[in-house]
């Protein structure tokens, strides 16, 4: 059983570039995810939100792949916000200990209003 | 023979198969009356037990199988995963993200750690040096 490619919009919203990432989060996403992250560091964001469809499917493959974006993140001084997980997820996410390197936000438009004001 | 309140299933050793697995096991949680919150939370860990299965159980050999057998009985939901490998040696330490982000460590170990923290129980039992299961166990409260 294949896995289509996730499909992942760039979009910028001042000073906050927002990867729309649709799609199951799997090992399989690794080139699609760092091809994305690679694009939108090209402009230097220092503020990175990361938004998925609350219905993907997401295993410890998408979540390692995940976590390696988040070491690159780090390294380059990025604050990243998380949106569009369902419930489940968000309970995953903080018992991996994603929550450390990230912020969850209920929806986009919290994230976008919140990390708009960061410096 | 399983008796006749237990479903099986058997997958190729492959990954993506272990969708099929946790569809057949969310229906059948669903109809013994599990909530939508546990039943995501079998989900994961059935996807994670399959997974190791094709990966470190069945180490990518292309006939292997992964068997499923999924029971309740007793106000409790009993999954079994099988795989022909020989199972862990240790137990898995759980992995730390700090150090995985400071790359210091490998990004791996999380299908385990969500499986302990997910189920109510999780053995693995070494049956012999090629057949190896992963038993889970979920009560059905309130």
């Amino acid at each position: 059983m294949n896995q289509r490619p996730n499909e992942i919009k760039i979009e910028s919203h001042g000073d906050i570039i927002l990867l729309d990432i649709r799609g199951d989060v799997t090992a399989f996403s690794e080139p699609s995810l760092n091809s994305a992250y690679t694009s939108a560091k090209e402009s230097g964001p220092k503020k990175i939100i990361l938004n998925f469809e609350e219905s993907a499917y997401i295993n410890s493959g998408g979540i390692a792949v995940l976590i390696q974006v988040l070491a690159q993140t780090r390294r380059n001084n990025q604050k990243i916000g998380i949106t569009g997980l369902s419930d489940h997820f968000k309970k995953v996410f903080n018992m991996v200990g994603i929550t450390k390197f990230a912020t969850i936000y209920p929806t986009q438009q919290d994230a976008l209003s919140a990390m708009s004001s960061m410096s | 023979m399983p008796d006749d309140q237990t479903v099986e299933l058997n997958l190729p050793s492959k990954i993506g198969y272990e969708r099929i697995a946790i569809g057949g096991v969310a229906e059948f949680a669903k109809s013994v009356g599990f909530s939508p919150p546990r039943i995501e939370d079998l989900k994961t860990s059935v996807a994670e037990a399959c997974i190791n299965a094709v990966q470190h159980g069945n180490k990518g050999k292309p006939d292997a199988r992964v068997l499923l057998a999924i029971t309740f009985k007793e106000n409790t939901l009993f999954i079994s995963v099988f795989d022909e490998g020989g199972g862990f040696k240790a137990e898995l330490k759980d992995p730390n993200i700090e150090r995985i982000i400071d790359n210091l460590d490998p990004p791996v170990g999380f299908g385990v750690f969500l499986m302990k923290r997910l189920m109510d129980e999780v053995e693995f039992n070494k049956r012999s040096n090629h057949l190896h299961e992963v038993r889970m166990t979920m009560k059905l409260t309130g």
